[in-house]
């Protein structure tokens, strides 16, 4: 079976994109991510025009968020008060992102600007990942972390507007949050990830907030951030396919709830190398794809 | 003797063509084509009437000319360690659509001249000829023809035209689902030893209906709304499916 798709213009087999869906699903239930930095470099190499797998990643974020921030929304661990501000300054982002991402579309160097995008970001944080999980795994498995102090750094003390932040109990100046927001709201545009990979370090590590919001708000700032991503998107580009998005969710809901459990299963270190090495493969392959020569010497493209 | 009934053959050629009585018409001059998903096989009609000769001496040549358009072709050329596009030649009102069909080869059936005249043929596509230098056909030429026949918005068929019973013929083309949509002009050519005895044109309008045609519309014509849409749509379909996982 085939189906044709309206706005990426090219013919996929649904069972393809379901189960593409449900394996990027799967593994976002596993390890607890968001699985958009996995999605869209995946639907590059079905074939799916980068511009278009952006887009449409965005729109499938949202949906996927939805459930997991009304569950934290009733449990009262989103913090909305330091939300608000993330979601501002990631709405700006989102807009500066598009304008950036449009830039690259005009003079058409787009796909490569994703690719290098996301070589570079997969790149960095596999790294990371992958040292930080083979350190925990080698070290004394009881041995204990060092306790977080619960200070801001003295950088974050100096600023202006200081404010008291209730749910995360922390009295710091907006700004903080506002520019990460506004960081990964621009990432959002032209990745189409929600950011959780950085935006959940960077509250905890950086922000200083406490652990049983951080989870929460990410995913509030989130769901908004890729929903004015998506607007945007379709307004400047059109290149958000609804289809793909449905589709691509049907498969993705039922991957979270079998990678949810398969993940119980496994040591929180064990997991951590896992998903870091996935990550490598993935940018290995963006990386050969752009250095490799490639298959036609010529791109072409319609102009109107 | 031999020499002869050649001579009287041809003869009978010119007469019958300067007759003007045999003509090529197609039996719709205006059809609607519904692609949808998956595309469409386009079939058209035609017939040779004022003949009494077998149909195996015609040969017919058919042209289905879509909409046209500019495209830019890129060179990818090698910076540093990753290959990028480089800057693009464009190539201007070449057609989104392209299909020839044919009863043979069309070098078996039309003189040169007339392939380049009628554009008969991919390769014969007066648009595409970019940098043309006279005799070096510029190898973007070549790249675009080819990315064009990969999505099947260009194709030559062999074969695509065939008699079916004495005089009335087919026209076969396969509209991919990424056909463009609108005016298509159709244009027929008879032959017969090389030489092209009549022709005809027809109209085909191209319409795509269904879903995908509805996204498409609403996505390019009402953008703003299409995406608010999209996000709304993500938002149900998101928190139905958590319904879904939360109870089981």
């Amino acid at each position: 079976m085939q189906i044709y798709l309206p706005i990426a213009e090219i013919t996929v087999d649904p069972f393809v994109i379901v189960f593409l869906g449900a394996a990027v699903g799967f593994l976002s239930g596993m390890f607890g991510v968001g699985g958009g930095f996995l999605m869209t470099p995946l639907l590059i190499f079905y074939g799916v025009p980068p511009a278009v797998a952006v887009g449409t990643e965005a729109s499938q974020i949202v949906a996927s968020s939805v459930s997991g921030v009304l569950a934290h929304l009733r449990r009262k661990t989103v913090d909305l008060h330091i939300g608000g501000f993330l979601v501002a300054g990631g709405g700006a982002g989102a807009v500066v992102g598009i304008f950036i991402f449009r830039y690259f579309r005009e003079i058409g160097q787009i796909e490569v600007f994703i690719s290098i995008a996301y070589v570079v970001f997969l790149g960095a944080i596999g790294l990371l990942m992958l040292m930080e999980s083979l350190r925990a795994l080698l070290r004394e498995p009881t041995a204990k972390r060092t306790r977080r102090k619960h200070r801001s750094a003295e950088w974050m003390a100096v600023m202006p507007f200081a404010t008291r932040f209730r749910r995360s109990g922390l009295y710091i100046s907006p700004i903080p949050p506002i520019v990460l927001g506004f960081l990964v709201g621009m990432l959002a545009s032209i990745m189409g990830v929600g950011g959780g990979f950085i935006m959940v370090p960077a509250m905890l590590y950086i922000l200083n907030m406490p652990t049983n919001v951080v989870v929460g708000t990410s995913l509030f700032q989130i769901i908004f951030v890729t929903a004015i991503a998506t607007v945007l998107h379709a307004a400047a580009n059109q290149t958000v396919d609804i289809l793909l998005a449905l589709m691509l969710l049907t498969g993705g809901v039922i991957g979270a709830q079998i990678g949810a459990r398969a993940g119980r299963r496994l040591k929180g270190e064990q997991l951590r190398a896992l998903l870091a090495l996935i990550v490598l493969a993935v940018c290995a392959r963006l990386f050969f794809d752009l250095a490799l020569p490639p298959d036609a010497l010529f791109v072409v493209e319609p102009t109107s | 003797m031999r020499r002869f009934a050649i001579m009287l053959a041809a003869l009978l050629c010119v007469g019958t063509a300067r007759g003007a009585d045999i003509a090529v018409a197609l039996t719709d001059d205006r059809v609607e084509v519904d692609a949808d998903f998956s595309g469409a096989d386009l079939t058209l009609f035609g017939a040779v009437t004022g003949v009494e000769d077998d149909a195996d001496a015609f040969d017919i040549i058919a042209v289905i000319t879509g909409p046209s358009g500019d495209f830019n072709v890129r060179p990818l050329e090698q910076r540093g360690i990753i290959w990028l596009p480089g800057d693009p030649a464009i190539i201007k009102d070449a057609p989104r659509f392209y299909a020839s069909s044919a009863t043979r080869p069309i070098n078996d059936i039309a003189p040169l001249p007339d392939q380049a005249q009628f554009e008969l043929g991919v390769d014969n596509i007066a648009a595409v000829d970019l940098y043309a230098d006279g005799d070096a056909a510029h190898p973007f030429n070549a790249a675009f023809l080819d990315a064009q026949e990969t999505d099947g918005h260009y194709q030559d068929r062999v074969g695509g035209v065939s008699f079916v019973k004495g005089a009335l013929f087919t026209i076969s083309a396969a509209l991919p689902a990424s056909t463009p949509v609108g005016d298509y002009a159709v244009a027929v050519y008879l032959y017969r030893d090389g030489v092209m005895i009549d022709s005809d044109t027809a109209e085909l309008r191209v319409n795509k209906v269904g879903l995908e045609r509805r996204i498409y519309d609403l996505a390019h014509q009402r953008p703003v709304l299409y995406g608010l849409l999209c996000v709304a749509v993500s938002l149900l379909a998101g928190w139905i499916a958590g319904l879904a996982f939360r109870k089981s």
